[in-house]
Protein backbone atom coordinates (compact mmCIF):
# COMPACT_ATOMS: atom_id res chain seq x y z
CA UNK A 1 0.00 0.00 0.00
CA UNK A 2 1.22 3.54 -0.45
CA UNK A 3 1.74 5.87 1.97
CA UNK A 4 -0.08 8.93 0.46
CA UNK A 5 -2.92 6.95 -0.90
CA UNK A 6 -3.72 6.00 1.97
CA UNK A 7 -3.78 9.28 4.10
CA UNK A 8 -5.13 10.45 1.26
CA UNK A 9 -8.10 7.90 1.80
CA UNK A 10 -8.32 8.10 5.64
CA UNK A 11 -8.72 12.26 5.11
CA UNK A 12 -11.60 11.75 2.68
CA UNK A 13 -13.11 9.70 5.13
CA UNK A 14 -12.55 12.48 8.04
CA UNK A 15 -15.96 14.32 9.27
CA UNK A 16 -15.63 15.62 12.79
CA UNK A 17 -13.19 13.76 14.74
CA UNK A 18 -9.89 15.14 16.62
CA UNK A 19 -6.96 14.11 14.98
CA UNK A 20 -3.42 14.08 15.90
CA UNK A 21 -0.79 13.97 13.89
CA UNK A 22 3.29 12.43 14.10
CA UNK A 23 6.31 14.03 13.30
CA UNK A 24 6.77 13.97 10.00
CA UNK A 25 5.64 12.47 6.81
CA UNK A 26 2.18 11.80 8.27
CA UNK A 27 1.90 15.82 9.36
CA UNK A 28 2.63 17.00 6.19
CA UNK A 29 0.87 14.26 4.25
CA UNK A 30 -1.95 15.36 6.22
CA UNK A 31 -1.59 18.59 5.78
CA UNK A 32 -1.54 18.49 2.00
CA UNK A 33 -4.13 16.66 2.09
CA UNK A 34 -6.62 18.44 4.16
CA UNK A 35 -5.51 21.81 5.07
CA UNK A 36 -6.82 21.93 7.75
CA UNK A 37 -5.57 24.15 11.19
CA UNK A 38 -8.03 23.60 13.54
CA UNK A 39 -9.08 20.05 14.22
CA UNK A 40 -5.44 19.10 13.98
CA UNK A 41 -2.86 18.68 16.30
CA UNK A 42 0.50 18.90 14.03
CA UNK A 43 2.48 16.88 16.88
CA UNK A 44 5.63 17.22 14.54
CA UNK A 45 7.27 16.85 17.85
CA UNK A 46 6.17 13.89 18.90
CA UNK A 47 8.81 11.23 19.37
CA UNK A 48 6.85 8.41 20.24
CA UNK A 49 4.56 10.67 21.98
CA UNK A 50 1.77 10.81 19.74
CA UNK A 51 -0.95 8.01 20.95
CA UNK A 52 -0.46 8.81 24.99
CA UNK A 53 -0.70 12.77 24.09
CA UNK A 54 -4.06 11.67 21.97
CA UNK A 55 -4.82 9.22 24.88
CA UNK A 56 -4.72 12.87 27.39
CA UNK A 57 -7.10 14.39 24.86
CA UNK A 58 -9.95 11.81 24.19
CA UNK A 59 -10.19 10.93 27.71
CA UNK A 60 -11.27 14.47 28.91
CA UNK A 61 -13.62 15.01 25.48
CA UNK A 62 -16.08 12.84 26.11
CA UNK A 63 -17.37 10.21 23.58
CA UNK A 64 -15.99 13.17 20.82
CA UNK A 65 -13.95 10.48 18.31
CA UNK A 66 -10.08 11.12 18.27
CA UNK A 67 -8.17 9.61 15.15
CA UNK A 68 -3.98 9.08 16.29
CA UNK A 69 -1.11 8.98 13.92
CA UNK A 70 1.94 7.34 14.53
CA UNK A 71 4.55 6.01 13.11
CA UNK A 72 6.71 2.40 13.64
CA UNK A 73 10.16 3.81 14.55
CA UNK A 74 8.35 5.99 17.48
CA UNK A 75 6.71 2.78 18.29
CA UNK A 76 9.48 1.05 18.63
CA UNK A 77 11.36 3.85 20.85
CA UNK A 78 8.38 3.61 23.13
CA UNK A 79 5.47 0.62 22.79
CA UNK A 80 4.81 0.44 25.81
CA UNK A 81 2.76 3.32 25.24
CA UNK A 82 0.74 1.09 23.97
CA UNK A 83 0.32 -0.35 27.15
CA UNK A 84 -1.04 2.59 28.82
CA UNK A 85 -3.36 3.05 25.73
CA UNK A 86 -4.74 -0.68 26.50
CA UNK A 87 -5.53 0.38 30.04
CA UNK A 88 -6.80 3.43 29.27
CA UNK A 89 -9.16 1.48 26.80
CA UNK A 90 -10.47 4.61 25.60
CA UNK A 91 -13.66 3.99 23.67
CA UNK A 92 -13.09 6.95 21.58
CA UNK A 93 -9.68 6.57 20.66
CA UNK A 94 -8.41 4.99 17.20
CA UNK A 95 -4.62 4.66 16.61
CA UNK A 96 -3.39 4.23 13.55
CA UNK A 97 -0.13 2.95 13.16
CA UNK A 98 1.80 3.83 10.00
CA UNK A 99 4.13 0.74 9.52
CA UNK A 100 7.03 1.48 6.55
CA UNK A 101 9.97 -0.22 7.99
CA UNK A 102 12.28 2.62 8.38
CA UNK A 103 12.70 6.22 9.80
CA UNK A 104 11.00 7.73 7.09
CA UNK A 105 11.41 11.61 8.23
CA UNK A 106 15.06 10.93 8.59
CA UNK A 107 15.44 9.88 4.57
CA UNK A 108 14.53 6.13 5.26
CA UNK A 109 17.35 4.71 7.74
CA UNK A 110 16.68 1.65 7.98
CA UNK A 111 14.62 0.55 11.19
CA UNK A 112 15.82 -2.14 13.93
CA UNK A 113 13.90 -5.00 13.25
CA UNK A 114 12.49 -4.16 10.44
CA UNK A 115 11.91 -7.73 9.30
CA UNK A 116 10.54 -9.20 11.96
CA UNK A 117 8.43 -6.73 14.29
CA UNK A 118 4.99 -7.82 14.09
CA UNK A 119 3.05 -4.65 15.07
CA UNK A 120 -0.42 -6.80 14.91
CA UNK A 121 0.72 -9.28 17.27
CA UNK A 122 2.58 -6.78 19.86
CA UNK A 123 -0.88 -4.86 20.23
CA UNK A 124 -2.71 -8.13 20.93
CA UNK A 125 -0.40 -9.61 22.82
CA UNK A 126 -0.92 -6.03 25.25
CA UNK A 127 -4.38 -7.07 25.60
CA UNK A 128 -6.46 -4.74 22.57
CA UNK A 129 -9.19 -6.21 21.40
CA UNK A 130 -9.97 -4.53 18.48
CA UNK A 131 -6.54 -4.50 16.29
CA UNK A 132 -7.02 -4.63 12.18
CA UNK A 133 -4.30 -4.86 9.92
CA UNK A 134 -4.07 -3.16 6.20
CA UNK A 135 -1.46 -4.10 3.81
CA UNK A 136 -3.64 -2.91 0.84
CA UNK A 137 -5.96 -0.53 -0.62
CA UNK A 138 -9.07 -3.27 -1.27
CA UNK A 139 -8.49 -4.45 2.70
CA UNK A 140 -8.27 -0.56 3.80
CA UNK A 141 -11.06 0.72 1.97
CA UNK A 142 -13.32 -2.78 2.79
CA UNK A 143 -12.74 -2.76 6.26
CA UNK A 144 -12.58 0.60 7.62
CA UNK A 145 -16.20 1.60 8.45
CA UNK A 146 -15.55 -1.88 10.79
CA UNK A 147 -12.64 -0.69 11.95
CA UNK A 148 -12.37 2.87 12.26
CA UNK A 149 -16.58 3.84 13.07
CA UNK A 150 -17.34 1.46 15.39
CA UNK A 151 -16.89 2.08 18.65
CA UNK A 152 -13.79 0.69 20.76
CA UNK A 153 -10.19 1.47 21.18
CA UNK A 154 -8.67 0.38 18.23
CA UNK A 155 -5.47 -0.67 16.80
CA UNK A 156 -5.25 0.15 13.12
CA UNK A 157 -1.57 -1.11 11.75
CA UNK A 158 -1.47 0.33 8.35
CA UNK A 159 1.39 -1.84 6.12
CA UNK A 160 3.10 1.17 3.74
CA UNK A 161 5.86 1.40 1.23
CA UNK A 162 8.50 3.89 2.09
CA UNK A 163 8.23 7.32 0.38
CA UNK A 164 10.71 9.64 -0.76
CA UNK A 165 8.45 12.65 0.55
CA UNK A 166 9.54 15.49 0.96
CA UNK A 167 6.53 17.83 1.64
CA UNK A 168 6.69 21.02 4.16
CA UNK A 169 5.96 20.99 7.51
CA UNK A 170 2.54 22.46 8.02
CA UNK A 171 3.11 26.40 8.23
CA UNK A 172 2.32 27.11 11.68
CA UNK A 173 4.59 27.55 14.78
CA UNK A 174 3.97 25.50 17.57
CA UNK A 175 1.92 28.12 19.95
CA UNK A 176 -0.76 28.58 16.93
CA UNK A 177 -0.98 25.17 16.63
CA UNK A 178 -2.14 24.71 20.49
CA UNK A 179 -4.46 27.57 20.62
CA UNK A 180 -6.01 26.86 17.01
CA UNK A 181 -6.63 23.22 18.24
CA UNK A 182 -7.58 24.43 21.58
CA UNK A 183 -10.18 26.85 20.65
CA UNK A 184 -11.90 24.38 18.06
CA UNK A 185 -12.03 22.04 21.64
CA UNK A 186 -13.46 24.43 23.96
CA UNK A 187 -16.00 25.05 21.01
CA UNK A 188 -17.21 22.08 20.51
CA UNK A 189 -16.73 20.36 23.93
CA UNK A 190 -17.39 23.26 26.08
CA UNK A 191 -14.48 22.92 28.06
CA UNK A 192 -12.33 25.49 29.20
CA UNK A 193 -8.87 25.01 28.30
CA UNK A 194 -7.09 28.79 28.00
CA UNK A 195 -9.32 30.28 30.61
CA UNK A 196 -7.62 29.09 34.08
CA UNK A 197 -8.30 31.35 36.76
CA UNK A 198 -5.24 34.09 37.41
CA UNK A 199 -4.73 35.73 40.48
CA UNK A 200 -3.95 39.73 39.86
CA UNK A 201 -2.29 40.30 43.06
CA UNK B 1 -5.17 -10.82 39.92
CA UNK B 2 -5.74 -8.35 41.78
CA UNK B 3 -6.91 -4.78 40.72
CA UNK B 4 -4.91 -1.76 40.82
CA UNK B 5 -6.95 -0.72 43.49
CA UNK B 6 -5.92 -3.82 45.68
CA UNK B 7 -2.39 -3.66 44.79
CA UNK B 8 -2.39 0.17 45.91
CA UNK B 9 -3.29 -0.83 49.45
CA UNK B 10 -0.80 -3.68 49.93
CA UNK B 11 1.71 -1.06 48.39
CA UNK B 12 0.39 2.09 51.06
CA UNK B 13 0.66 -0.31 53.82
CA UNK B 14 4.53 -1.12 53.37
CA UNK B 15 5.14 2.09 52.51
CA UNK B 16 3.92 3.03 56.09
CA UNK B 17 5.98 0.16 56.96
CA UNK B 18 8.87 1.63 56.02
CA UNK B 19 8.37 5.10 57.51
CA UNK B 20 6.05 7.23 55.22
CA UNK B 21 3.34 8.97 55.72
CA UNK B 22 0.03 8.35 55.06
CA UNK B 23 -1.23 11.56 55.97
CA UNK B 24 0.87 13.97 54.06
CA UNK B 25 0.31 11.11 51.23
CA UNK B 26 -2.88 12.39 51.73
CA UNK B 27 -2.44 15.91 51.83
CA UNK B 28 -0.87 15.97 48.54
CA UNK B 29 -3.88 14.60 46.72
CA UNK B 30 -5.83 16.88 48.50
CA UNK B 31 -3.93 19.57 47.30
CA UNK B 32 -3.97 18.97 43.92
CA UNK B 33 -7.65 18.00 44.14
CA UNK B 34 -8.28 21.66 45.48
CA UNK B 35 -5.86 23.04 42.67
CA UNK B 36 -8.26 21.65 39.89
CA UNK B 37 -6.17 18.48 39.21
CA UNK B 38 -8.05 15.44 37.88
CA UNK B 39 -5.44 13.36 36.30
CA UNK B 40 -2.44 11.93 37.38
CA UNK B 41 -0.25 9.79 35.72
CA UNK B 42 2.71 8.31 38.07
CA UNK B 43 5.67 6.38 37.77
CA UNK B 44 7.32 4.72 40.77
CA UNK B 45 10.04 6.05 43.61
CA UNK B 46 9.68 4.36 46.96
CA UNK B 47 9.38 7.64 48.42
CA UNK B 48 6.43 8.30 46.92
CA UNK B 49 4.42 4.56 47.33
CA UNK B 50 1.86 5.79 49.42
CA UNK B 51 1.03 8.98 47.64
CA UNK B 52 0.86 6.58 44.40
CA UNK B 53 -1.55 4.57 46.15
CA UNK B 54 -3.32 7.40 47.58
CA UNK B 55 -4.13 9.24 44.36
CA UNK B 56 -5.22 5.28 43.26
CA UNK B 57 -7.84 5.22 45.69
CA UNK B 58 -9.04 8.29 45.41
CA UNK B 59 -12.26 8.80 43.57
CA UNK B 60 -11.82 12.68 42.74
CA UNK B 61 -8.56 11.71 40.54
CA UNK B 62 -8.02 9.25 37.42
CA UNK B 63 -4.86 7.64 38.53
CA UNK B 64 -2.83 6.19 35.39
CA UNK B 65 0.43 4.17 35.81
CA UNK B 66 2.36 4.66 33.18
CA UNK B 67 6.01 2.86 32.51
CA UNK B 68 7.85 5.54 31.00
CA UNK B 69 8.27 9.05 32.31
CA UNK B 70 7.96 10.31 28.76
CA UNK B 71 3.94 8.91 28.85
CA UNK B 72 3.42 11.16 31.93
CA UNK B 73 4.67 13.86 29.85
CA UNK B 74 2.79 12.98 26.55
CA UNK B 75 -0.35 11.97 28.28
CA UNK B 76 -0.78 14.82 30.72
CA UNK B 77 -0.02 17.42 27.98
CA UNK B 78 -2.56 15.87 25.72
CA UNK B 79 -5.05 16.39 28.64
CA UNK B 80 -4.52 19.83 28.77
CA UNK B 81 -5.90 20.54 25.45
CA UNK B 82 -8.67 18.76 26.58
CA UNK B 83 -9.42 21.13 29.78
CA UNK B 84 -8.26 18.31 32.13
CA UNK B 85 -6.25 19.58 35.11
CA UNK B 86 -3.43 17.18 35.68
CA UNK B 87 -0.23 16.17 37.44
CA UNK B 88 3.04 13.99 36.36
CA UNK B 89 4.17 12.07 39.51
CA UNK B 90 7.65 10.67 39.35
CA UNK B 91 10.81 10.43 41.12
CA UNK B 92 13.54 13.05 40.45
CA UNK B 93 15.47 10.22 38.23
CA UNK B 94 12.11 10.51 35.74
CA UNK B 95 12.66 14.28 35.55
CA UNK B 96 15.97 13.61 33.98
CA UNK B 97 15.43 11.62 31.67
CA UNK B 98 12.65 14.54 30.11
CA UNK B 99 14.69 17.22 28.97
CA UNK B 100 14.31 16.12 25.45
CA UNK B 101 10.50 15.96 26.17
CA UNK B 102 9.93 19.26 28.15
CA UNK B 103 11.66 21.59 25.26
CA UNK B 104 10.33 19.49 22.35
CA UNK B 105 6.82 19.58 22.98
CA UNK B 106 6.00 22.10 26.18
CA UNK B 107 8.52 24.24 24.89
CA UNK B 108 8.04 24.07 21.31
CA UNK B 109 4.04 24.35 22.03
CA UNK B 110 3.84 26.21 25.16
CA UNK B 111 1.88 23.38 26.82
CA UNK B 112 1.66 23.91 30.88
CA UNK B 113 2.54 20.53 32.73
CA UNK B 114 2.95 20.21 36.09
CA UNK B 115 5.28 17.80 37.83
CA UNK B 116 5.77 16.29 41.68
CA UNK B 117 9.01 14.95 42.15
CA UNK B 118 10.86 13.29 45.01
CA UNK B 119 13.80 15.31 46.14
CA UNK B 120 16.48 13.09 45.27
CA UNK B 121 20.43 12.83 45.91
CA UNK B 122 20.16 15.20 49.55
CA UNK B 123 22.04 14.11 52.35
CA UNK B 124 18.92 12.05 54.14
CA UNK B 125 18.79 9.72 50.62
CA UNK B 126 20.56 6.63 51.68
CA UNK B 127 20.86 5.03 47.77
CA UNK B 128 24.29 5.72 46.45
CA UNK B 129 22.54 5.62 43.36
CA UNK B 130 20.65 8.89 43.42
CA UNK B 131 23.91 10.14 44.29
CA UNK B 132 23.63 12.16 40.33
CA UNK B 133 20.36 13.34 41.58
CA UNK B 134 21.76 15.26 44.40
CA UNK B 135 24.81 16.65 42.04
CA UNK B 136 22.95 17.71 38.63
CA UNK B 137 18.61 17.65 39.42
CA UNK B 138 18.72 21.20 40.47
CA UNK B 139 20.93 22.34 37.98
CA UNK B 140 19.11 20.38 35.08
CA UNK B 141 15.91 22.32 35.81
CA UNK B 142 17.82 26.01 36.10
CA UNK B 143 19.57 24.62 32.47
CA UNK B 144 16.18 24.58 30.70
CA UNK B 145 14.79 27.33 33.00
CA UNK B 146 12.32 25.10 34.56
CA UNK B 147 10.29 26.84 37.50
CA UNK B 148 10.32 24.62 40.56
CA UNK B 149 9.90 25.30 44.13
CA UNK B 150 10.99 22.48 47.19
CA UNK B 151 7.80 21.85 49.94
CA UNK B 152 9.99 21.76 52.66
CA UNK B 153 7.31 21.66 55.52
CA UNK B 154 3.49 20.36 55.71
CA UNK B 155 2.70 24.24 56.17
CA UNK B 156 4.34 24.84 53.02
CA UNK B 157 1.74 22.17 51.29
CA UNK B 158 -0.19 25.04 49.20
CA UNK B 159 2.68 25.32 47.33
CA UNK B 160 1.63 22.50 45.35
CA UNK B 161 -1.41 24.20 44.02
CA UNK B 162 0.28 27.53 43.34
CA UNK B 163 3.23 25.24 41.18
CA UNK B 164 0.33 24.39 39.33
CA UNK B 165 -1.45 27.09 38.96
CA UNK B 166 1.78 29.25 37.69
CA UNK B 167 2.41 26.49 34.70
CA UNK B 168 -1.08 27.54 33.23
CA UNK B 169 -0.03 30.91 34.04
CA UNK B 170 3.21 30.74 32.41
CA UNK B 171 2.40 28.29 29.67
CA UNK B 172 5.64 26.24 30.52
CA UNK B 173 6.39 23.34 32.80
CA UNK B 174 6.90 24.12 36.22
CA UNK B 175 7.89 21.47 39.24
CA UNK B 176 6.91 20.93 42.91
CA UNK B 177 10.13 18.84 44.47
CA UNK B 178 9.13 16.48 47.52
CA UNK B 179 11.88 15.79 50.15
CA UNK B 180 12.11 12.83 51.90
CA UNK B 181 11.44 14.29 55.24
CA UNK B 182 8.35 15.58 53.90
CA UNK B 183 6.98 12.36 52.80
CA UNK B 184 8.15 10.62 56.01
CA UNK B 185 5.93 13.50 57.94
CA UNK B 186 8.54 14.84 59.70
CA UNK B 187 8.52 18.27 58.59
Amino acid sequence: MQYDEAIAYIASRWEDELVVTSAGTTSELWHAETGDTERVFYLEASMSLSSVFACGIAQGVGDKPVWVFSGDGAFCMNPGMLQVERQMNLPNLKHFMVSNRVYGSTSNVPLPGRVDNDYPAIARGFGIERVYSFGSMNELTATFDEAVLEEGHTFIHLEVEPMDYRGASPPMDGPEVKFRFGRYVERVTGNQIFTAPLDHD
Amino acid sequence: MDSNLEASVRSAARSVETGYSAEVAQEIVDNCVDAGISLVASLPDDWIAHSIASFEQDERINHVPVNREESALGLCSGAFLAGTGSAALMGASGLMTLVYGITKINYTYEIPLFFLITHRGTFDDGAKFHVSNGLYLEDVMKSINLPYTIINSRDEMPMIGEAYHHSRKISRPTVAVLPKKLLQGKV
